[in-house]
């Protein structure tokens, strides 16, 4: 007989520890007396003197109940183990068999006539090396796709391995092959003969195959690969942190796939043009991973609707960029590009990347209200940006209208040296230069003069790309803010705030302490940056968001007005709902999914924010297809498993399991009967 | 696996629906098999039994240990050698007494033995008063507690559902203080039923045999629960006496309970033999025993009804 053994001895010793406690304290829970309201007790004391309850029987069947307990928990603890029939062979082996389940597994090109997957193909093989194990074998099954997840414990139960295998499907990420490799070099560690089956396509990153090395740490480190005198540290920290240390375990790669052509869109973005937020510009690169020239017609899609169709022409090998300026039109966000077969071509076997989608920063027309006295710096400012349609009032003529009730309803409000009573109801957002008195949207706590602008906001989206160390001031009016009511000082004359910022449920607020006389701020470039950059910040439009990620790598996506809020709703292509945690304003999102992916954040059942973002595949790695009959690993060529015969065991731990049954019933029963009582 | 360390035998204490219509119509059931049987032989419409008073004879009985000298019966002694005494009936108003057991002990079986006594009590009150005899009710435990006193007349009855329903119980059995308070309390010699499980430590020879000493006439019901006679829990137990509080470890098991059975047979049968000899009427029932079927049994068997 073996021992299996899946559980450490340390955990057997300490449960059975445990276990004991329990069970003694569950006897003496038994031994407590059940106490009997009687009529009469003097019957009871007549009876007890001519019988004493203290006979050795009873004491004997205690003895027997807890000895009874002690062998049930030792039976389930000896299960726990694992027993097996039969001695244990001296070459049974720790494998772990990484099932390639990344993107290019959804690649179509295998059986007779080409129409199985590779991923179908991967399952095959991995149930035929599981035919050949050896009854000793402890195998664990472990995904590979963006992340290595390890699918079952080390166990010899090849029925459950094969169930396993069965529910594993290649999903839309690039393969985590250094991820896989380490986290089997972890699981193998201190394992007698440890094994690694790598069994895919061989679409990996030239840097994950280079990352393996062979060699143990402390060795490494101490002979460094060029025998020079390069500096002990400085080889461990180069080599050895970021590589898998396969040292000492054996690893074999069985490939699936057959030769195809895939022609695939590797990068994909979009971009407005700050100058006109209406147009913006389109980024693609498309790259054929065949021997043969290809012709495709590349269709660009706004939303539903085609903007442009090409077709192009590709060398083999030959990656292409193109850049598509100055696009218009079209009222959505999401741009899809696809790449479709002609006529005359066969449509390749990779399909997943021959669509991506890419989005672009909201933007809709701006109504805004100007009110000031004439000044053409201001007017002369607002003109110039296409997307804001500007209204301008007078301060009595505002004061009139407000109170007649016969304004309409403004995305945002500028107010120039002039601070009211009365503002319009939120949403609208308001922009204050110099603003005084007791209405002003911060306490005012002083004046300075001939102040200059000493710090800028490195993070605010309103003061992004802003210079204003050069910029000279009359006169500064001083703000207090306060940081603990989320209000942000945007410009600081030595310590005191001149420009703040700050959010009103909806409404967005930002104040300058300076107005445009006085200064010659309006003549430098710096003035229309920053009446965009609120304006955008108004609009929720964050030029530098990025919208557009890679699938199978996590991203932190701020969310904004999201404090306090833990989780977002995530709802991907396929319709599937899933959670994202959220951390200070930032979701932290994995993309498994190509295709346009909705995060929601909730608070008391209401939508506080929301944001689209895209996912492609973007991995040049995994687009191309052509599979690797050979690996080499660190330098170093896997060889394929040999497939082996199996051999049947018989496992115990079912029998032992029924045999405490038998004795639970037979405890029940003794107790019921009151013999072990 | 260890079970629930504690068990009541306690049943709610519910005594509105004891004297209901259905009640009502037994009592008057067994009041006109009562007539039937017993009424017209005699002046009166019920006479009690009285020792001496030298207006008509009725029966001779053994002499026992503190009857009074003078009614023995010389003749008879002197003819057949043995000491009969002479009884005499009067024609008197009958004073019926019940003594009730309201002790803790009372308070066990299912039905509670409380309830079968008030039912036992109501019945044999309601056929007294329809008798036109004199019947009060005084529960007692440890001492005697607030009593119905002594009335007559059937229209009564509704005051007795009325007073049982209100009977406090509780407190330990301690008959021979309660008889002696009640032999203080009450002069007119009469019928005095005791209805009790008679479960007393310190015994029930005294307070019976005060009763006779003191002119009163006893008639003794036992009533017991069939699961104090048959006990049916085992193993490892705490006993707890409900009137004392007294507790005992102990392992019961069949043997003992075998001997416990026959222990309570013993004392029941002391309390019969008690009773024999001093030729006073005694019923012993459980609480299944449907209450009109014991009420006619007493009836046939006499000593409540002459």
């Amino acid at each position: 007989m073996n021992l299996l053994a899946p559980i450490a001895s340390g955990t057997i010793v300490t449960v059975a520890a445990v276990l004991a406690g329990l069970l003694v304290l569950a006897y003496i829970l038994k031994m407590r007396r059940r106490r009997f309201e009687v009529p009469f007790s003097t019957l009871w004391q007549r009876v007890l003197k001519e019988k004493e309850a203290t006979s050795l029987w009873r004491h004997l069947k205690r003895l027997l109940s807890l000895l009874l307990l002690a062998t049930m928990v030792g039976l389930l603890l000896f299960a726990a183990l694992e027993p097996e029939l039969g001695g244990a062979r001296k070459d049974a082996r720790s494998i772990v068999i990484i099932v390639d389940a990344s993107a290019s597994m959804k690649t179509i090109d295998e059986g007779e006539d080409g129409t199985k997957s590779r991923m179908d193909a991967a399952r095959e093989q991995v149930l035929l090396l599981l035919d050949g194990m050896s009854a000793d074998d402890a195998i664990m099954l472990m995904r590979m796709d963006g992340r290595a997840t390890p699918m079952s414990r080390f166990h010899g139960d090849l029925a459950k391995h094969r169930k396993t295998l069965s529910t594993i499907e290649a999903s839309d990420t690039p393969a985590n092959l250094t991820a896989s490799l380490s986290a089997a070099a972890d699981a193998l560690r201190w394992r007698k003969k440890p094994q690694i089956l790598l069994i895919g396509d061989g679409a990996y990153s030239e840097d994950a195959l280079a990352s393996a090395t062979w060699e143990k740490a402390a060795e490494a480190a101490a002979s460094p690969a060029d025998g020079a005198s390069e500096p002990k540290e400085s080889s461990f920290k180069d080599k050895q942190l970021a590589s898998v240390d396969l040292a000492g375990i054996d690893v074999r790669y069985q490939p699936v796939g057959k030769a195809a052509n895939n022609v695939g869109i590797i990068s994909f973005n979009v971009r407005r043009y700050i100058s006109n937020k209406l147009n913006y510009e389109v980024f693609i690169e498309i790259q054929n991973f065949s021997d043969e020239p290809a012709t495709r017609r590349l269709v660009l899609f706004n939303g539903d609707s085609e903007i442009d169709v090409k077709t192009i022409e590709l060398a083999p090998g030959q990656r292409i960029t193109k850049i598509y300026p100055d696009l218009g039109g079209g009222a959505e966000s999401v741009l899809r590009a696809r790449i479709e077969s002609v006529e005359d071509e066969a449509s390749d076997a990779f399909a997943l990347d021959d669509e991506a989608w890419a989005l672009m920063p909201e933007n809709k027309r701006q109504n805004v209200l100007l009110v000031s006295e004439d000044n053409l710096y201001m007017e002369g400012a607002l003109l110039i940006f296409d997307h804001l349609e500007v209204d301008k009032l007078a301060p009595k003529e505002y004061e009139t209208a407000l109170a007649a009730s016969e304004l309409p309803e403004y995305d945002a409000v500028i107010y120039h040296a002039y601070t009211p009573e009365n503002v319009l109801p939120a949403p609208t957002h308001l922009l204050y230069f110099n603003p005084s008195g007791p209405h002003s949207p911060f306490p005012i706590t002083g004046t300075l003069d001939r102040g200059r602008i000493t710090q800028v906001s490195q993070t605010h989206p309103v003061t992004r790309w802003l210079e204003m160390s050069d910029v000279n001031f009359d006169k500064l009016s001083t703000f207090a803010v306060d940081a603990s009511a989320a209000e942000v000082s945007l410009f600081q004359s030595i310590r005191s705030s001149v420009a703040a910022a700050k959010k009103e449920g909806r409404r967005k607020v930002a104040a300058f302490g300076f107005g445009l006389e006085g200064t010659d701020v309006m003549l430098r470039v710096a003035f229309p940056l920053m009446m965009v950059n609120t304006l955008d910040w108004f609009a929720g439009a964050d030029s530098d968001l990025i919208t557009t990620y890679t699938t199978g790598r996590p991203a932190r996506v701020p969310l904004d007005g999201t404090y306090g809020i833990s989780e977002v709703l995530v709802t991907t292509p396929s319709g599937a709902n899933q959670k994202a945690p959220l951390r200070e304003g930032y979701a932290t999102f994995f993309a498994a999914e190509v295709g346009v992916h909705q995060l929601v954040a909730r608070k008391g059942g209401e939508d506080v924010a929301e944001i689209q973002l895209a996912a492609n595949l973007s991995s040049a790695s995994e687009s191309d297809i052509e599979p690797s009959a050979e690996l080499s690993l660190g330098g170093k060529t896997l060889d394929a498993p040999v497939i082996g015969s199996a051999t049947p065991r018989q496992s115990l731990w079912i029998y032992l399991c029924l045999m405490v049954l038998f004795l639970l019933i037979v405890e029940w029963y003794t107790f019921n009967r009151r013999i072990t009582v | 696996m260890a079970r629930s360390a504690k068990k009541s035998s306690k049943v709610e204490d519910d005594r509105s629906s004891l004297f209901d219509e259905e009640f009502l119509k037994k009592l008057e059931y067994l009041h006109m098999v009562s007539r039937k049987t017993f009424v017209g032989q005699n002046r009166a419409d019920r006479r009690m039994r009285k020792i001496g008073s030298g207006i008509e004879f009725a029966d001779h009985r053994k002499y026992s240990t503190g009857d009074d000298f003078r009614y023995i019966d010389w003749n008879v002694y002197g003819r057949i050698d043995k000491l009969l005494l002479r009884l005499f009936e009067e024609e008197e108003d009958l004073h019926i007494y019940i003594l009730l057991d309201a002790s803790k002990s009372m308070l066990i079986g299912e039905p509670l033995k409380l309830h079968y006594a008030m039912q036992m009590a109501a019945a044999l009150t309601y056929v007294g008063l329809a008798n036109l005899d004199r019947v009060g009710i005084i529960p007692f435990a440890e001492n005697l507690g607030a009593h119905l006193p002594v009335a007559r007349g059937k229209g009564r009855i509704f005051k007795v559902f009325d007073f049982l329903r209100g009977i406090e119980a509780g407190g330990p059995t301690k008959l021979e203080e309660a008889t002696k308070s009640f032999i203080h309390r009450y002069k007119r010699k009469g019928l005095v039923v005791i209805i009790s499980d008679f479960y007393d430590p310190s015994g029930f020879e005294e307070g019976i045999n005060s009763l006779r000493y003191n002119g009163f006439e006893p008639f003794v019901l036992q009533i017991y629960d069939e699961k104090e006679v048959n006990p049916s829990f085992h193993g490892d137990l705490t006993l707890v006496d409900c009137e004392t509080g007294s507790a005992k470890e102990i392992t019961v098991s069949k043997s003992l309970i075998e001997a416990y059975k026959r222990e309570h047979e013993k004392y029941c049968a002391e309390l019969s033999d008690f009773c024999s000899s001093k030729n006073i009427p005694y019923f012993r029932t459980h609480t299944k025993i449907a209450f009109d079927e014991l009420v006619l049994k007493i009836f046939r068997l006499g000593g409540f009804l002459k």
